[in-house]
């Protein structure tokens, strides 16, 4: 909400400078966001009169003038072609900083002096909707009578501060200067100035406002609609001081009726509407739901096709204006009208609100419908505007007024408590303290034991209970209060227990062991492009992403069903700037419906996913970090993987018991391909929502033997489509009791051995309890092992 | 003999002081004490000595051979002890050289502020609690104050899927969701994603908040002070203050907005803080009891108090990095800098 300094003091007197002002209002809750000296930029500039011209000694396209400042002339060299003699000008002395960087000093021009610059609208920052004469391309010249040597702010208004304050959603009543002015006098001390809402009414003619208009219609999404109606319009360029506030506030001044709608809208609050009446077919206004399939062009210069929902001022024929929002070019104000009528309305906030985004249409009067007008605001509102009429003499008024409301919204009272007001904010502030700041919002009150009886002000209807009044008072007693209190942890609560969310902890361990297996840890968006399903070559219910219906963009659209995708565009982004090699993991989600449009909710799953591009890197060191990261959770098994993203011959699910967990392997060189990257990349993800139901295993610490291991190799060759791992389980069971441990050392192949021959070395370490084991234990052991080795896989020893 | 023993020990002296190396030691070690050595020889002389002189003459000879034992062992010992400082000498690596092996990687910046600030908040006796990203209009507008024509729906505009499904806006959902099932008092805290439809160079579609709420039966804005001032000093360090603003969210009334003394300047005034010598960091207030009461908590009886923080915006400050953007490119050359 913008507003201007010299307004608020319109209402309120103000000791402070606009500096102080702002830093009230923000320490209370309106968070002056900027400030804007409109002066900034024209010290050193004042109004001057070319007393004389003459021709550059040594330039054709200069000219010298003696120019009178006030209290002395001065001579200023120019090239501009619009000035003459008796022209008075704006003149920038040494000193001036003007708005487009130029800075002024004295200086010679062709060996001739020149002490200043007279200056272009443009060169102000003004424009021609501001001032006459301010758009020409050449110097403004200004009216005859200004006083010579007055600063330009001074003569052309340019004197006010514009203060830019954060107004939050619960206090529309502030997106006005009224309603600001009221804060200010809340945290001065002083009282609000009454608003001048009279106006003469045209006393020589006997017409009445139902000469002009009838209203037919009322929907019942208008609780209450005013109009007004002035004859004899003069439409022309409104005063200076109107035009001012506007520009400071940043709205374009167009014209007498114009400006005053603008002005009532930002001082009041409340938004008006202005027709020509000549343009009312029928002389009749009806306020209705749109019929659906109506037309109508509006002026943002678009069409809209309107439906039942939206709301439409129409007369006998036609839609006129979408009602809150915007009005049609069929009846707006134009050079020639004579006849005006002012609406002055309240519009149901969610009707406006659906239709403001439908068409994607923000005005300032749909900003302040949408959020909520109190509906004694709309007869003001129109008084207002008449007064305004009067004051700039543009119009004769009519008599009576159109105004009909459906229910009404009065004062109400609510009954606080003082003690609970205290518990809530945690410091004592004596009843009489909360009983004036609550009356210098205007919330008139009664203390009576423990309660207090509050009137709240129609205007406030954000105020119902203890925690509302509370943060009123707090808010201007001053949350400095707090910075000098320094209780006790806790001092008024139980001790709370903290539950385990093992989620989170497993996910922080792995992220933790991540690290140390030389990961970086990133952290994706989770929607993107839908691309991914064809690259990854998905076809289960991964192939079926979930869209956004209003995303940012197509690339933005559709959360992702798989880590892998958000892993991948990192990578390819981490190659595209050189980062060849790399480790990368993250813990997110990925979601999965069977429905779309969502209908429930969908299911969110946890994933920890790894994707590693290395030279050197090889599945077996994955499985190394999978097998570590799982190891709390007890015996895993593996089995080959259909991922199909996966190398199928190079991939693995993994389970842990009957649950699978995650899978890992190399990339399919068809993803290696689509995604540009590098042969060697690796993925692994862990379904970390299932891990989380998965309890670690129970850790039970066995004795050790006291009789030392004894180990022995044994190298056997097989057909080469054994499995090694299945040939460890056979040597685990051949051992019996005194297994402790076997591993695979060798493998090798070799033309002596034979075409799909293999051999395998394994390393066998047995220990007992009771005893240190003979080699004659040790043989018969072994020969165990080779014979079940023989039998079941046609091994042969080495 | 005595003449002879006499010669043999003043001959030992002097030969050993002489001792080159280790081959001349071993002559040496073999001339005095080997099989046909000089004292060897001696103590072979031994039998033809009178049993008289046995004793004195017995006791002189293990004199000098211990004497010439000892000084063979010296001799041994700085030997060793020369080829071993030779062989450190040799063994010698540059250190300089780069470690082998893998080298850790790190976490990112945004988590390990996360964990950070749930560290801080566990400790405080409080829950971590989970909830969808993918959420539904009641959790994340209604329930918590929010209806649907609510000016504050404004404030944050969605990313929707279907008319009542959109993604969170605000971790405030989950909180909507553990009242309904945690009994008061209780503490719980809310990490996670969360996403709003806007994007520039301060506000990323998809950011990070961390949100607390604390339910008991006499809990007020002065314990949501403490409370917050031990938690940043806990972050940013023992002389971090914190100053209070109002403020308005839908969900907690009185609300504020709460700065936090420039973790830089500590309040002095400087680039980061633009002078003013605090950061705006967390939103926080007591929670609207309408807020209680819709979600089957007795706001007579109850009362609690709310706070978020923006993580991202908290991981930057604590790292004096200035773009947001570059929390979520994970650009590795970026992240390795926490190693």
């Amino acid at each position: 909400m913008k507003v201007t300094y010299n307004w608020l003091k319109e209402y309120v007197n103000i000791a402070l400078s606009p500096k102080e002002l702002a830093q009230k209002l923000t320490k209370s809750g309106f968070e002056v966001e900027e400030i804007v000296f409109q002066d900034e930029f024209l010290h050193d500039v004042v109004v001057g009169k070319i007393l004389k011209i003459e021709k550059h000694p040594q330039a054709d396209r200069l000219v010298v003038c003696q120019v009178d400042i006030g209290q002395s002339t001065t001579q200023i060299i120019t090239a501009a072609t619009n000035v003459f003699e008796g022209a008075v000008v704006p003149v920038s002395l040494p000193g001036a900083n003007l708005v487009n960087g130029i800075k002024i000093q004295p200086t010679k021009m062709r060996g001739v002096e020149s002490n200043g610059m007279f200056c272009s609208g443009q060169e102000l920052g003004i424009d021609e909707n501001y001032f006459e004469g301010a758009g020409v391309d050449g110097i403004l010249i200004l009216p005859n009578d200004m006083k010579i040597g007055l600063p330009i702010s001074k003569a052309l208004m340019l004197d006010d501060v514009m203060l830019d304050i954060y107004v939050t959603p619960n206090r529309p009543d502030c997106l006005s200067v009224i309603g600001l002015a009221r804060e200010v006098a809340a945290i001065l001390g002083e009282q609000v100035k009454k608003v001048n809402l009279n106006y003469p009414i045209d006393i020589y003619s006997k017409d009445t406002i139902h000469d002009y208009i009838s209203l037919n219609n009322l929907t019942d999404n208008c609780p209450r609609y005013c109009m007004g109606a002035v004859t004899n319009v003069k439409i022309e360029r409104s005063p200076l001081w109107m035009r001012a506030r506007l520009n400071a506030v940043g709205i374009k001044p167009i014209n007498t009726i114009v400006d005053i709608t603008n002005y009532v809208l930002v001082e009041m609050g409340q938004p008006l509407h202005a027709f020509d009446q000549s343009l009312i077919e029928g002389k009749e206004i009806n306020v209705r739901q749109a019929l659906n399939g109506e037309k109508i062009e509006v002026l943002n210069g678009f069409s809209y096709e309107l439906n039942e929902n939206d709301i439409v001022i129409a007369d006998k024929d036609k839609p006129m204006v979408i009602a809150g929002i915007i009005g049609g070019t069929n009846s707006c104000i134009n050079s020639q009208t004579k006849t005006v009528a002012i609406e002055s309305a309240v519009f149901d906030l969610k009707s406006i609100r659906t239709t403001s985004r439908k068409f994607g249409i923000r005005t300032d009067s749909s900003a302040r419908n949408e959020k909520g007008i109190n509906l004694a605001n709309a007869e003001i509102g129109l008084s207002r505007a008449l007064c305004l009429v009067s004051k700039l003499d543009c119009g004769k008024i009519v008599r009576g007024i159109i105004d009909k409301s459906k229910g009404q919204n009065p004062s109400r009272k609510i009954v606080g408590s003082v003690m609970e007001i205290n518990k809530i904010l945690g410091v004592f502030i004596p009843e009489k303290v909360m009983s004036s700041l609550l009356l210098s919002l205007g919330i008139e009150n009664k203390i009576i034991g423990d309660k207090i009886e509050c009137i709240i002000p129609p205007y406030r209807e954000d105020i119902e209970n203890n925690n509302d009044l509370a943060e009123e008072i707090i808010r201007l007693y001053g949350y400095d209060v707090y910075e000098k209190s320094e209780g006790k942890l806790f001092e008024n609560s139980a001790v709370t227990e903290s539950v385990v969310n093992v989620r989170y902890n497993l996910e922080r361990t792995y992220r933790n062991m991540l690290v140390d297996y030389g990961f970086f840890e990133i952290m994706t968006f989770t929607f993107g492009g839908n691309d991914f399903v064809k690259k990854l070559l998905l076809t289960d219910e991964r192939s079926c992403p979930i869209k956004i219906s209003n995303p940012l963009g197509e690339n933005f659209a559709y959360m992702r069903t798989t880590m892998l995708s958000s892993l991948l565009q990192t990578a390819t982004y981490n190659l595209s700037v050189g980062n060849k090699e790399m480790r990368l993991f993250e813990c997110g989600k990925v979601y999965l419906s069977d429905e779309q449009p969502l209908v429930n909710l969908p299911n969110e799953i946890n994933m920890t996913a790894m994707f590693v591009s290395e030279d050197g890197f090889d599945f077996f060191m994955l499985k190394n970090i999978i097998e570590n990261l799982l190891s709390a959770k007890g015996e895993i098994t593996i089995s080959r993987s259909n991922e199909p993203y996966l190398h199928p011959g190079i991939s693995a699910d993994v389970y842990v018991g009957e649950q699978k967990v995650g899978h890992f392997g190399k990339l399919h060189p068809s993803v290696i391909k689509n995604y540009e990257l590098p042969s060697n990349s690796y993925y692994a993800e862990l379904n970390s929502s299932v891990l989380t139901q998965i309890k670690d295993k129970k850790l039970e610490l066995k004795q050790v033997s006291k009789y030392p291991n004894v180990a022995r190799d044994l190298a056997v060759v097989v057909d080469e489509n054994v499995e090694a791992g299945q040939m460890l389980e056979s040597i685990k069971s051949s051992c019996g009791k005194l297994y402790f441990d076997s591993s695979l050392f060798d493998v090798y192949r070799s033309e002596a051995l034979g075409e799909n021959k293999k051999s395998l070395a394994f390393n066998i370490v047995l220990s007992d309890e009771n005893k240190t084991l003979t080699d004659d234990d040790i043989g018969k052991v072994m020969k165990k092992v080779l014979k079940a080795l023989e039998y079941k896989f046609g091994a042969v020893l080495r | 003999m005595e003449e002879e023993l006499k010669k043999i020990q003043q001959e030992a002296v002097e030969k050993f002081q002489n001792v080159l190396d280790k081959k001349m030691l071993a002559d040496l070690k073999v001339y005095f004490l080997g099989k046909s050595g000089r004292l060897t020889a001696v103590l072979k002389g031994m039998r033809d000595v009178p049993n008289q002189d046995k004793p004195r003459l017995g006791a002189m000879v293990n004199e000098v051979r211990a004497l010439v034992e000892k000084m063979v062992f010296d001799a041994e010992e700085k030997f060793a002890q020369k080829e071993l400082e030779e062989k450190l000498q040799n063994e010698k690596v540059d250190i300089s050289l780069p470690s082998k092996g893998v080298k850790k990687g790190a976490l990112h910046p945004v988590t390990s502020m996360t964990d950070r600030l749930v560290d801080i908040c566990v400790n405080l006796g409080f829950t971590v609690v989970d909830g969808p990203e993918i959420e539904s209009d009641y959790y994340n507008f209604e329930a918590v104050n929010t209806p649907k024509s609510h000016p504050a729906r404004d404030m944050q505009d969605s990313f929707y899927f279907s008319e009542n499904i959109l993604l969170r806006t605000q971790t405030t959902a989950v909180q909507a969701r553990a009242m309904e099932q945690i009994k008061p008092p209780f503490k719980i805290v809310v990490p996670g994603k969360t996403y709003r439809n806007d994007s520039d160079a301060t506000h990323s579609p998809m950011f990070n908040q961390l949100e607390g709420l604390v339910v008991d039966e006499n809990v007020s804005m002065a314990d949501l002070k403490n409370m917050l001032s031990i938690m940043m000093k806990r972050l940013f360090g023992e002389d971090t203050m914190i100053r209070f603003r109002p403020s308005y969210f839908p969900f907690t009334e009185p609300s504020i907005e709460v700065d936090v003394s420039c973790p830089q300047c500590h309040g002095k005034g400087c680039k980061l803080c633009k002078n003013t010598g605090y950061l705006e960091l967390l939103g926080a207030g007591v929670v609207n009891p309408k807020v209680l009461d819709y979600n089957g908590i007795d706001s007579k009886k109850y009362k609690g108090f709310a706070f978020g923080i923006g993580i991202d915006r908290a991981s930057m400050l604590f790292t004096n990095n200035t773009d947001m953007r570059s929390l979520f490119k994970n650009d590795v050359r970026f992240l390795k800098q926490s190693r």
